[in-house]
């Protein structure tokens, strides 16, 4: 079996007094696509979150690369958190990228500022990575004079240029116009073939089966049911899993 | 109605002019001073009040009180005669017979620095509040520390979104320069005052004084108002 990257072990997290993830276990190994589905408020967010420790987690361990985000005695050191946090990238719903930075100036920032990287290597490595992901046209373009798939696609270059090991899509296509999910898509199914761990939160089922590996099916913060995609899409064991699949799959069809 | 038939704009424009071109210069340097010294201030205070340490926050609200609670007048005056007596007497525990004084302009640029950095701290703290909380986290999720985050990613943005407000500050303190005519700086009014009394062309010489703050604000708030036209395209 290949190093494991990620290892999750009886994660809790609790807002107030709302349980949101109740014990969760789950390990993600080097080029392992683990696919997380689940309703809305099942708390795939909340996971994806305490991965790269955006979220503390109430208990429980997350290890990155045998790492583990708190310290020898259970505090989260804040340098060291973000330390390992340039191991992991992550890419948001909301794409967040920096207003007031053009395409090229929000890969290279964070190449310059947190791996110190001179100002011309951080834009060799940005102008690859932006080619990479298709906009070699629109490196010095604002944000706000890109489309969503084009400013999702910068945001995806800008995590890859601190060359992470592990790469975190929370519902990276949700946001975008139906005829822009596509371009985003394919970004990331690239990064798949080239062997990038990845965990990723999505909506798009048919994406889920065929690019990953395993299929996690979260209800009220718990795994319900894992497995290889053809098995969870064709023969999910839970009746929870089966509602949903069928609900997502057929959304015209009654609730059962 | 005598007093209509007396008036001497022409006179009074000829020698007060040259004057107020002297103390326009003395305004424009305190307030050259006073903001740098409030925008400084304004962005330290405001991320002092975001800190987690209670004693720090505890702290800048007493202060803000203070400033906010007495008027600016009273603040200069303060500056001017109070401080330097304060400082002396401290300082005379260690070095018997130590007299500090402090220049009327220094003073001046200190006490509109502080009452403007007060204010503006409310402008900057609003907005580094306003900025999308989606802009921390990608800094956070890219290796940045929370300081890293406020200091490189959130501040340039809150800055910037203040700006037009700042302007509009900057036109008020350069009125406000007035007020330092009260600790002796030779700046506008303090002048038109001397000459009005001497020549007693009262009515021309503060109308011409009022004519030029006018010329010297209204271009400014043109110049504010572009500024938030272009500041606004790439947010
Ligand atoms: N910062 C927060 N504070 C309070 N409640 C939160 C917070 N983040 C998420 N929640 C709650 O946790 C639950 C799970 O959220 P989330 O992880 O975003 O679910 P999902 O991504 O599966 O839709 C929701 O009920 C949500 O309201
Ligand atoms: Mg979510």
């Amino acid at each position: 079996m290949s190093k494991p990257m990620i290892e999750v072990a009886q994660l809790h997290k609790s807002f107030g007094v709302h349980e949101i993830l109740k014990g969760i276990d789950l390990t993600v190994h080097q080029g392992e696509i683990v696919v997380i589905i689940g309703p809305s408020g099942s708390g795939k967010s909340t996971l994806l979150r305490c991965l790269n420790c955006l979220e503390l987690p109430s208990s429980g361990t997350v290890k990155v690369e045998g790492t583990s985000f708190s310290d020898e005695s259970g505090r989260y050191n804040e340098k060291r958190v973000a330390r390992l946090r340039t191991e992991i990238g992550m890419v948001f719903q909301g794409f967040n990228l920096f207003p007031m930075m053009t395409a090229i100036q929000n890969v290279m920032a964070a190449q310059i500022k947190i791996r110190k990287k001179s100002a011309e290597e951080a834009k060799k490595t940005a102008e690859k990575y932006l080619t990479k992901v298709g906009l070699a046209e629109r490196m010095n373009h604002y944000p706000n004079q890109l489309s969503g798939g084009q400013k999702q696609r910068v945001a995806i270059a800008r995590a890859l240029a601190m060359e992470p090991n592990i790469m975190l899509f929370d519902e990276a296509t949700s946001a975008l116009d139906p005829e822009l999910v596509g371009e985003v898509l394919k970004v990331i199914r690239e990064l798949a073939d080239e062997g990038m761990t990845m965990v990723l939160v999505t909506h798009e089922m048919r994406f889920a089966e065929e690019v990953g590996d395993r299929i996690i099916f979260m209800d009220k913060g718990v795994i319900v049911e894992e497995g290889k995609p053809s098995d969870i899409f064709n023969a999910p064991k839970h009746q929870r899993t089966k509602l949903f699949i069928n609900q997502v799959l057929h959304p015209e069809s009654e609730k059962v | 109605m005598d007093i209509l038939n007396h008036l001497d704009f022409a006179t009074a424009f000829r020698e007060l002019s040259p004057e107020l071109g002297q103390g326009l210069l003395i305004a424009l340097e305190a307030t050259l001073g006073g903001f740098l010294l409030a925008v400084i201030l304004s962005v330290l205070i405001a991320v002092g009040r975001l800190s987690n340490s209670k004693i720090i926050r505890g702290i800048l609200v007493v202060i803000l009180e203070i400033v906010r609670g007495t008027p600016l007048l009273v603040q200069l005056v303060y500056m001017f005669y109070v401080a330097p007596l304060l400082i002396s007497l401290v300082v005379q525990f260690m070095i018997p017979g130590y007299q500090f004084q402090l220049n009327p302009l220094l003073a001046g640029i200190l006490g509109l620095g502080i009452n403007y950095g007060c204010y503006l701290s409310e402008v900057v703290r609003a907005s580094i509040l306003s900025i999308d909380k989606g802009q921390t986290e990608a800094a956070l999720a890219l290796g940045y520390t929370h300081r890293q985050a406020l200091w490189s990613i959130v501040i340039p943005q809150a800055t910037r979104q203040a700006i037009p407000v700042f302007g509009n500050y900057l036109i008020m303190m350069i009125k406000d320069t007035s007020l330092l005519a009260f600790i002796t700086v030779n700046e506008l009014l303090l002048r038109t005052q001397a000459y009005a009394s001497q020549t007693f062309l009262t009515i021309e010489s503060y109308t011409i004084l009022a004519i030029a703050y006018l010329i010297l604000s209204l271009p400014l708030s043109q110049v504010v108002r572009l500024l938030e036209k272009r500041l606004s395209t790439h947010v």
